[in-house]
């Protein structure tokens, strides 16, 4: 069971809402994911465009729902998207991201534990999006944060664990849950994850932008499950040289 | 008086309240976030809001993300 703030998940798969076909299609991957938390961003309304209710089959699924603060450049404007969501959808559940460079959606870690400090204070359960260095999580967790959400690599770019070693550290230091968020593109990239022994992974673009998002979501349900075993179990040690598994009795010699 | 909703100038009573103006949009409550000069006006008082001559008005929405 994953445990965050005081809510307890079965699922260890956290997913995107983002970049699905259609609401539809949407709906039918979040069910075959198995996931309880998707996130979900919030904008200007655009007036003179058809809306489409997007809320009424989520909240019929009874999964916790995520808001993000993507489009935050600065701290300041990270809270003022945070408190909009807040009352859109009152919950205080926040996914905090600050990406004000658009090539590479590289979180500010300076503007995000501006903003994480004060969310907390405001009564926010905070999860930031954040560089994967260890000292940046570990004064995100000393602020208050819920959970630190720490990249495998840039936003969208499928490119797996390219930040593996600060991972294996920020793991092995945190007292809260550690979810690799971005950058993971195949479940054998959420497997590894859950084997270094994260606690959660977030995927959005592998699934949604895969042909078939429904099967995608499947496989990643199953790959996070069995990472998460495999990690429980205890990986057998690693070493430079052949270790061998049979006897090496020369007993064929003889012929 | 006239107020500003979203950067489109718009006619409403004097007398009109944030909530009235949203039904008179045909806006459904759920998703939405309203902020008036650039203040967040919080769901339960949208009823009780009564909008100024120039207010500026903005209207955010939940939407899919990532």
């Amino acid at each position: 069971m994953l445990t965050i703030a005081d809510t307890t998940f079965h699922s260890r798969l956290l997913l995107g809402s983002g970049k699905f076909a259609s609401p539809q299609l949407m709906q039918q991957t979040i069910q075959a994911s198995g996931s309880q938390l998707v996130t979900l961003a919030i904008k200007r309304l655009e007036l003179d465009k058809p809306r489409e209710d997007l809320l009424t089959p989520l909240r019929a699924m009874k999964i916790q729902l995520l808001p993000n603060t993507s489009g935050a450049k600065t701290a300041k404007e990270a809270i003022f998207a945070a408190e909009l969501a807040r009352d859109a959808l009152q919950t205080h559940w926040l996914k905090l991201e600050i990406h004000p460079d658009p090539r590479y959606l590289m979180p500010d870690p300076i503007e995000t534990l501006l903003a994480a400090e004060q969310l907390v204070k405001l009564g926010f359960v905070v999860l930031p999006y954040c560089s994967a260095d260890p000292v940046l999580c570990k004064r995100l967790e000393q602020v208050g944060c819920a959970a630190v959400m720490p990249l495998g690599a840039a936003i969208g770019s499928n490119q797996g664990l390219q930040t593996r070693a600060m991972l294996e550290i920020i793991i092995e230091q945190a007292t809260v849950p550690v979810i690799i968020d971005a950058g993971l593109g195949a479940p054998s990239h959420a497997a590894a994850a859950m084997e270094l022994g994260a606690a959660a992974v977030l995927v959005n673009t592998a699934i949604a932008a895969c042909q078939d998002p429904v099967a995608m979501a499947g496989a990643f349900a199953q790959a996070v499950s069995a990472g998460r075993i495999a990690y429980k179990a205890g990986l057998a040690a690693t070493q430079a040289y052949a270790a061998a598994s049979s006897p090496l009795t020369d007993f064929l010699a003889a012929l | 008086m006239r107020i500003l909703l979203n950067d489109t100038s718009l006619q409403l009573a004097d007398d009109s309240t944030l909530a009235q103006l949203l039904q008179q949009q045909q806006l459904t409550t759920e998703g939405l976030a309203v902020a008036v000069n650039n203040s967040i006006i919080a769901k339960r008082l949208w009823h009780e809001y009564q909008l100024q001559h120039h207010d500026q008005i903005q209207l955010f929405q939940i939407v899919t993300g990532g």
